[in-house]
């Protein structure tokens, strides 16, 4: 604990130069400022994926070192979608609305503005009122504070509740799962304000930069949520380095004794719950400008689940496993879920990757838990031996027992 | 003398057991008591009243000198206000160093914001060193605290809770487990930290707690049956009769 954070961590760095080197390989790749062998939808999907292990870095935190399994956090990702998603909806359909009301030789007002948009907008669920909760999308910096306040202040209203009553273990995740449910369906009404499950889409096109081509855009994207990975990774490996990662590991494998040390154990939860939230809403706020559009199956249970599953086949309680089975197993799944891998005709049936691939993914993440419990991060564990001593047998003697049967024999 | 801890009238019933009963007790600030009693006699219970960890039905738990009331503070709360508990299992955090172990129990604050943003200075690591060579681990500081004896685990424990510098001190059955040697080094241990601070150990050890040389509090029935020397206790008819008609 003497050592500074960088000497005791040397994954932080080793992290952030793989982070680095695969930023600048896949931009000299790019066909917006390299040779362009990689495709612009390609880079888009790079990006989302490292949109996609943000967020797993969040779930591993409050998973895999808080112990409290979240099956809501892909909501707080998906909230944070939609936040941005209104300001760039709204910014880019006024854009369009002027351009069309200038047409007719006078210069539009405000109001005939507001108008066009919000029937532009919501005329898909046949309403041409701009809903109170649209108030400040027209301004991005008023719309990305709501961004991050709003499902922040969700989190820390949730995780008061939950955690003040003392709900642990199965029972908050189901808690947790009940939440996203509830919003999903929330949102999927028409009236909610966000266009039901029409969802909000044309996200890809950045008001103001209609010229520059999304060659470019994905590129910019890709940068932003590498910046954005590689400081989550710096921030998070800080927050779990120190006493504070000790206390919340402690709470993880003994809440009881944690607080008979004198630690206010729901507020550590609660804490590490509200942070890893707005990890979570940063990432989605990335995350969706690349994927051009959201709707509210993107909050629906399972997208949580999978998230579970990503950091469960990485590694838990290592935020490098967590990066590597979201990286890992997101990128696969679009591989599977493409429709460009050729069908296995078997006689009478066919395998079809798109279907199976569920298949694979639930038969690996049964395996991973019985045969590899620290996952696929755990391999690295093994290499350098790290970890837990296998000191096989029992202890030879009640006193001092260092040594073991076959360490005696030894 | 003003008492550190006064319980008194304390009543407590799980579904209709009355598991303490109309219970009073008293400690001084460097006291030490053993607390003897057959199974079910509630000094399990008791334990947990005074830590937070049951709420009694009726009944005043006062605490420290400005007398305190420690109901209606949790767990946490009661902990900081100097009342560490060591547990009959060794509890300690297995998957962390002996050193890591002894961090979290240093006296500090407690605060999520805090916490975060402390880092250990000279002084509690040399505090963290002393308190690892007086329980014999200082060999072990940057091992998993996993990996120790079942002893070693209870200094460890031990070791903690010193780290914690309560002023109460409850013992649930230190020496359960332990070899003669080890007894006799957890007496005067406890018999040492009782100098300046009040300590309450349950024990069903009589051999161990006549070496502990101090007062003793029968409980039976969730009430207090007898209380005084050791000598006293035993020539008391009434204990005499519960623990031989106990077997």
């Amino acid at each position: 604990m003497t050592r500074s954070f960088l000497a005791r961590t040397p994954s932080v760095l080793i992290f952030l130069a793989a982070l680095a080197v695969f930023t600048l390989a896949i931009t000299l790749l790019s066909e917006g400022f390299g040779a362009g062998l990689i495709s612009t939808s390609f880079v888009k999907t790079l990006g989302k994926t490292l949109c996609l292990c943000l967020v797993a870095l969040a779930m591993d935190l409050v998973w895999g070192y808080a112990g409290i399994l979240s099956l809501g956090h892909m909501a707080f990702f998906a909230l944070g979608g939609y936040m941005i998603g209104m300001w760039l909806m709204y910014a880019r359909t006024e854009e369009i609305v002027v351009t069309a009301l200038a047409q007719g030789g006078l210069p539009a007002t405000p109001e005939e503005v507001q108008q066009g948009i919000a029937t532009q907008i919501f005329g898909v669920v046949g309403s041409s009122e701009l809903p109170a909760i649209w108030t400040f999308a027209h301004s991005l910096p008023l719309q990305l504070t709501l961004a991050l306040s709003v499902p922040g202040l969700l989190a820390l209203v949730f995780g008061w509740l939950a955690f003040r009553a003392r709900v642990t273990g199965v029972y908050l995740s189901i808690l947790t799962q009940a939440m996203t449910l509830a919003l999903a369906l929330y949102l999927f009404q028409n009236d909610s304000g966000l266009r039901g499950n029409n969802g909000l889409s044309g996200l890809q096109n950045l008001p103001g930069l209609t010229d520059t081509s999304q060659d470019l855009v994905s590129v910019w994207f890709f940068w932003a949520s590498a910046l954005a990975l590689g400081l989550g990774y710096l921030a998070l490996a800080w927050v779990v380095s120190g006493k504070f990662g000790s206390v919340i590991r402690a709470i993880r494998d003994d809440e009881a004794r944690v607080r008979f040390l004198g630690y206010p154990v729901e507020a550590y939860k609660l804490f590490v719950f509200t942070l890893t939230a707005l990890v979570a809403t940063l990432a989605g706020v990335l995350y969706y400008p690349q994927a051009g559009i959201i709707n509210p199956a993107e909050l629906a249970p399972i997208a949580s689940i999978y998230l579970a599953v990503w950091v469960a086949i990485g590694g838990r309680g290592r935020l490098y496993g967590a990066v590597i089975g979201a990286g890992f197993v997101s990128l696969l799944s679009s591989l599977f879920t493409s429709g460009r891998l050729p069908d296995i005709p078997l006689g009478p049936v066919s395998i079809a990757w798109v279907d199976w691939w569920l298949v694979i993914l639930g038969f690996s993440f049964v395996a991973v838990t019985l045969l590899a419990p620290k996952g696929i991060g755990g391999l690295f564990d093994r290499f350098l031996h790290i970890g837990t001593p296998d000191r096989k047998g029992a202890p030879l003697g009640p006193d001092d027992g260092s040594l073991q049967e076959q360490e005696a024999q030894e | 003398m003003t008492a550190l801890l006064e319980v008194s009238g304390v009543s407590v019933s799980f579904d209709g057991f009355r598991a303490i009963n109309n219970l009073s007790f008293s400690i001084g600030p460097a006291e030490l008591r053993a607390i003897i009693g057959p199974n079910g006699a509630g000094k399990t219970t008791f334990m947990d009243i005074i830590t937070g960890k049951t709420r009694p039905d009726s009944g005043t738990v006062t605490f420290g000198p400005r007398s305190i009331s420690l109901l209606g503070l949790n767990e946490a709360r009661i902990a900081r206000e100097g009342i560490g508990r060591k547990f009959q299992r060794p509890t300690v955090f297995e998957d962390q160093t002996v050193e890591a172990n002894l961090i979290l129990a240093l006296k500090a604050a407690r605060s999520p914001w805090k916490v975060l943003f402390w880092s250990p200075k000279p002084a509690d690591l040399a505090r963290v060193r002393a308190l690892a060579n007086e329980v014999g681990l200082s060999g072990h500081l940057q091992r998993k605290s996993g990996e120790l004896s079942h002893g070693q685990k209870q200094w460890l424990e031990i070791a903690m809770l010193l780290a914690q510098e309560p002023r109460l001190l409850l013992v649930d059955e230190p020496v359960a487990g332990m070899t003669p040697a080890e007894r006799a080094q957890t007496t005067d241990l406890l018999v040492n930290l009782a100098q300046d601070r009040a300590v309450v150990v349950v024990e069903h050890d009589m051999d161990f707690v006549r070496r502990l040389d101090c007062r003793v509090t029968v409980l039976h029935e969730g009430a207090v049956l007898a209380e005084g020397s050791l000598d006293h206790v035993t020539r008391d008819p009434q204990v005499v009769s519960v623990y031989l008609g106990r077997g």
